[in-house]
């Protein structure tokens, strides 16, 4: 990607505008700025796809629109499963892990994600302040994950470093990033080993024994592929269910008569979630790269261009779905593509909405009333819409 | 009123089994599974809500 990429059409888009739809303040105002047209081109390769319907046919053809030839590097070395994989192969892979996140077994570990969620609450409730990032956004995804892969408590610290290094790099570039990412990608894959290893000797019955089971075509599958599996969770598994939470409390926090619409009637959580993820969007938009020439909206696109399909856009695209520039907790329908869509849609978006709903209800339970600290300004983070810090304030209890 | 499921749309998002679950499941992968073909009386705005929910446009229904 071309660093002084020339822009068509808007002059003030760059290759780093995408990454202000997790950042900005209101990223629904630079949505509606972009569906002003429905492709956006930004250099020589770079193209932003805005408007609900483009998104969703785009998600839908994936031979056009391959995951697999998009080439991003997260520290991997080989591509990441399944999420970097194409059908046919991709729904072989899909097909040993939807079961593994299907809606009945999340629903199974509710009443550990309840447990957890009033260890991390009865921890900070007592002191009437918190940095919700930091002492309930960050850990409540991670443990659940490691208790559902059968991994040490005492390896958490590890996997938010290791996390860290491959989604959020320190410098600015791609190139200043790549050292970090890359190393870390080494560490997480030279864990895994370890773990597959030790696994051997001691089988488990968790979800990594089950995922080393899987067939495909009545053959196990490879340690090479269990291994692209776990880097993939790593980092789509634990950031992303960080960010909703960092979101949807955020904007609970400034808004407390939505609040009060669900601490006093529960029931609403389930809408309400699917609702604030809608307008949040944590994960603000999705890679493709294109195998022909096509076109969007009237705009030609040439073969192996890189494509950005914007959910956040899409989400608040009142073409057909008139009203969706307001938040409305009991939104029916709202048929969103807050977890993408197509065959890729997000594996784990059955354990995250036991997550967000737990967590929503708990907390509240705990803590209904609350605002952000005072003077605290909120930094949106880029490429991922989260929170560096969410300080809280509220009455303390017990 | 019949509901009309596309399987190959479907994608298992999940909406509609969780909306009204007497009206759809899911199997065991999470995509959709019908429980009903016609409609029960006075169960049309939840088969409606299950299908509009779905982001694949995988539900229809047809009078």
């Amino acid at each position: 990607m071309g660093m002084e990429a020339s822009t068509e059409g808007a002059p003030d888009l760059t290759p780093q505008t995408v990454t202000k739809l997790a950042s900005a303040d209101d990223p629904r105002a630079l949505s509606r700025s972009l569906r002003e047209q429905p492709v956006h081109k930004v250099g020589d390769m770079f193209h932003l796809v805005t408007r609900r319907s483009d998104v969703e046919d785009a998600l839908r053809r994936t031979a056009v629109f391959s995951w697999g030839a998009v080439g991003m590097n997260l520290g991997n070395i080989r591509p990441l499963i399944p999420l970097q994989v194409d059908p046919p192969k991709h729904v072989k892979y899909r097909r040993i892990l939807d079961p593994l996140f299907a809606p009945k077994k999340m629903a199974l570990l509710e009443e550990e994600v309840v447990a957890l969620v009033k260890e991390l609450v009865d921890a900070f409730a007592p002191k009437g302040s918190c940095d919700f990032h930091e002492e309930f956004a960050v850990p409540l995804p991670c443990r659940v994950f490691l208790r559902l892969m059968g991994l040490p408590l005492e390896d958490l610290d590890l996997f938010l470093a290791l996390k860290d290094d491959i989604i959020r790099p320190p410098g600015v570039t791609l190139e200043e990033q790549a050292p970090y990412r890359e190393k870390a990608g080494r560490a997480v894959y030279s864990y895994f080993e370890r773990v597959l290893a030790e696994r051997k000797a001691h089988p488990t019955d968790d979800m990594l024994a089950q995922i080393m089971q899987g067939e495909v075509d009545g053959e196990r599958l490879t340690d090479e592929e269990v291994l692209d599996i776990c880097f993939l969770f790593i980092i789509a598994g634990l950031d992303t269910v960080t960010d909703s939470l960092d979101c949807i409390f955020a904007y609970l926090a400034q808004n407390p008569e939505h609040r009060r619409q669900l601490v006093a009637d529960e029931a609403v959580i389930p809408s309400a979630v699917e609702e604030l993820l809608r307008w949040e969007s944590p994960v603000p938009a999705v890679p493709r790269a294109t195998t022909e020439d096509i076109e969007i909206g009237g705009c030609p696109i040439k073969a192996g261009q890189q494509v950005m399909l914007l959910l956040a856009s899409a989400n608040t695209d009142d073409a057909d779905h008139p009203g969706v520039d307001e938040v409305d907790l009991e939104r029916n329908p709202n048929p969103h593509l807050a977890f993408g869509g197509g065959v890729h849609r997000c594996l784990g978006s059955h354990l995250a909405r036991v997550e967000l709903r737990v967590a929503v209800r708990e907390f509240h339970r705990h803590i209904p009333e609350y605002e952000l600290a005072p003077g605290t300004v909120l930094e949106y983070t880029t490429g991922l819409r989260s929170l560096h810090h969410l300080p809280l304030a509220f009455p303390s209890a017990g | 009123m019949r509901i009309v499921l596309d399987a190959e749309l479907c994608q298992g998002h999940g909406r509609c089994y969780s909306l009204a679950p007497d009206l759809f499941d899911s199997d065991d992968v999470g995509h959709c599974v019908l429980l009903v073909d016609a409609v029960p009386d006075g169960r049309e705005a939840d088969a409606r809500s299950g299908a509009e929910n779905c982001p694949e446009h995988a539900l229809t229904l047809e009078d």
